[in-house]
C-alpha cells in the first residue's frame, strides 16, 4: 500500500476513538438532566459541574483529533 | 400547524437556500491552506517570531489597554469602562470563591483570572473579521469550492494567526500553572506533608513494627498494603504530571479544530455557512478559557489541601 494512502487511512481510523467520549458525554448529560428533573432549583451548580465534567471527557476526543490532524496534514513527505 | 406557520417555514427555508446560493456564486473563498505549526514571520537576534506570537502580543496590549483605561480615576459609583471591568472582576471572583473557598481565593485568584482573560482574549481577537487576511499576499483570481470566481486579495503569508492554535501557548500556561500550584503547596503545607500525598509509608512502617514485635501473622498483610500504597502514590504523582499534558492538549485541540473548521466551512458554504460556526467558535473560546482557568484553580486547591485534615 502506498504510504500516503496508509496515512490517510490511519487518520480516518484514529477518529473512531471519538466514540468513547461521545457516549461518555451522553451519560453525563443524562445524569445532569435527571438531577435537574429531581431538583429544578439546583440548576445552576448542576449545570456548572456538568460543563466541567464534559470538558474532561471531551479532552480525550480532542487527543484523537490531534492524532488525525498530525497524520493527515503534517507527517509524511 | 396553521397556514401562517407553514408560510413562515417556507419563507425561512427559501431565504436560507437563497443565501447559500448567493454566497456560492458571489462570495467565493480561496482554498484554505491549513498548517499545524505556526509559520515564522521573521527573526529577532536568532529568536524566531511566529505569527501566533505577534497575535499574543496584540492580545496582551489590548487586555492591558482595557484594564488600565478602566481603572484610571476610579469613582465610587462606577460608570462606563470601569463598570465593565468591575463586572468582569466580580464575576471571576465569585466563581473562584465557589470553587476554592473564602480563604484560599485571594492567593489563587490572580493566576486564575489572568489565565482566563488571556485565553479568552486570544480566542476572541482571532474572531475579528479580517484578522486572518493581514499579511503578505497578492490580488489574484481564484475560484470557489463549487461555483463562482473572484479577483481579490489572497494572503499567502499571514502575519497573524489565532494565538491559542500554537501548541506553545497552552503549554506555557500549563507549565506556569503546574509550577504555581506546586510552589503554593510547598509554601502552605510544607514539603513533608505535600510529598506525603504521594509517598505513603505508614503501612510499611506498620509492617516493620509488627515484625519487630514478633507478630508474623498480620505483618505480610501490612507489607502488602504498603506496597499497594506505594503504587497508588506513584500513580497519583504521575496523574499530577499528566495534568500538564491534558490541559495543554485540551485547549490546543479545541482552538485548532475550531480554526480549521471555520476555514473549511467558509470554503464550502461561503457567506452564510460561517454564521452558526462563528457562534460555536465564540462559545468554545469562552468555555475552554473557563475550563483551563477553573481546572488550574481546582488543582491548586487539591494540591494545597493536606490529607486527614
Amino acid at each position: 500500500m502506498d504510504i500516503d494512502a496508509a496515512r490517510m487511512l490511519g487518520a480516518g481510523i484514529a477518529m473512531i476513538g471519538a466514540i468513547g467520549p461521545g457516549i461518555g458525554i451522553g451519560i453525563l448529560g443524562r445524569g445532569a438532566m435527571e438531577a435537574i428533573g429531581r431538583n429544578p432549583e439546583a440548576r445552576g451548580p448542576i449545570a456548572t459541574n456538568m460543563i466541567l465534567s464534559i470538558a474532561f471527557a471531551e479532552a480525550v476526543a480532542i487527543y484523537c483529533l490531534i492524532v488525525a490532524i498530525i497524520l493527515s496534514m503534517v507527517a509524511g513527505s | 400547524m396553521r397556514a401562517g406557520d407553514i408560510l413562515k417555514a417556507i419563507v425561512g427555508i427559501v431565504a436560507v437556500l437563497g443565501a447559500v446560493i448567493v454566497g456560492l456564486l458571489y462570495f467565493p473563498v480561496p482554498k484554505p491552506h491549513v498548517e499545524l505549526g505556526a509559520e515564522q514571520v521573521c527573526q529577532i537576534a536568532g529568536f524566531p517570531i511566529t505569527n501566533t506570537l505577534i497575535a499574543s502580543w496584540i492580545t496582551i496590549v489590548v487586555l492591558l489597554a482595557i484594564f488600565i483605561l478602566g481603572t484610571r480615576r476610579m469613582k465610587m459609583m462606577p460608570t462606563g469602562l470601569q463598570n465593565v471591568v468591575e463586572w468582569i472582576y466580580e464575576s471571576l471572583y465569585n466563581f473562584a470563591e465557589e470553587a476554592a473557598g473564602k480563604e484560599n481565593t485571594p492567593k489563587f485568584f490572580p493566576l486564575f483570572a489572568t489565565i482566563f482573560l488571556y485565553v479568552i482574549g486570544a480566542a476572541f481577537i482571532s474572531l475579528i473579521p479580517g484578522f486572518d487576511t493581514i499579511g503578505d499576499g497578492a490580488r489574484e483570481h481564484f475560484t470557489g469550492a463549487f461555483a463562482g470566481s473572484y479577483t481579490g486579495w489572497v494572503v499567502h503569508e499571514p502575519l497573524l494567526r489565532k494565538a491559542s492554535s500554537d501548541i506553545n501557548f497552552p503549554l506555557a500556561l500549563a507549565l506556569i500553572a503546574f509550577a504555581s500550584w506546586t510552589y503554593w503547596a510547598i509554601r502552605m503545607i510544607g514539603v513533608r506533608k505535600y510529598s506525603r500525598q504521594f509517598i505513603k509509608l505508614e503501612n510499611l512502617g506498620e509492617g516493620f513494627k509488627l515484625m519487630s514485635r514478633g507478630d508474623f501473622k498480620s505483618a505480610p498483610m501490612a507489607f502488602f498494603m504498603g506496597g499497594v500504597d506505594i503504587f497508588v502514590g506513584f500513580l497519583e504523582f504521575l496523574s499530577r504530571c499528566i495534568q500538564i499534558v491534558s490541559l495543554t492538549f485540551r485547549l490546543f485541540g479545541n482552538m485548532l479544530a475550531g480554526a480549521i473548521l471555520l476555514l473549511i466551512i467558509l470554503y464550502l458554504i461561503p457567506w452564510i455557512g460561517g454564521v452558526p460556526f462563528y457562534g460555536l467558535e465564540a462559545l468554545f473560546g469562552f468555555v475552554q478559557a473557563l475550563i483551563f482557568a477553573g481546572l488550574t484553580l481546582v488543582f491548586s486547591v487539591i494540591a494545597t489541601t493536606a490529607e486527614h485534615e
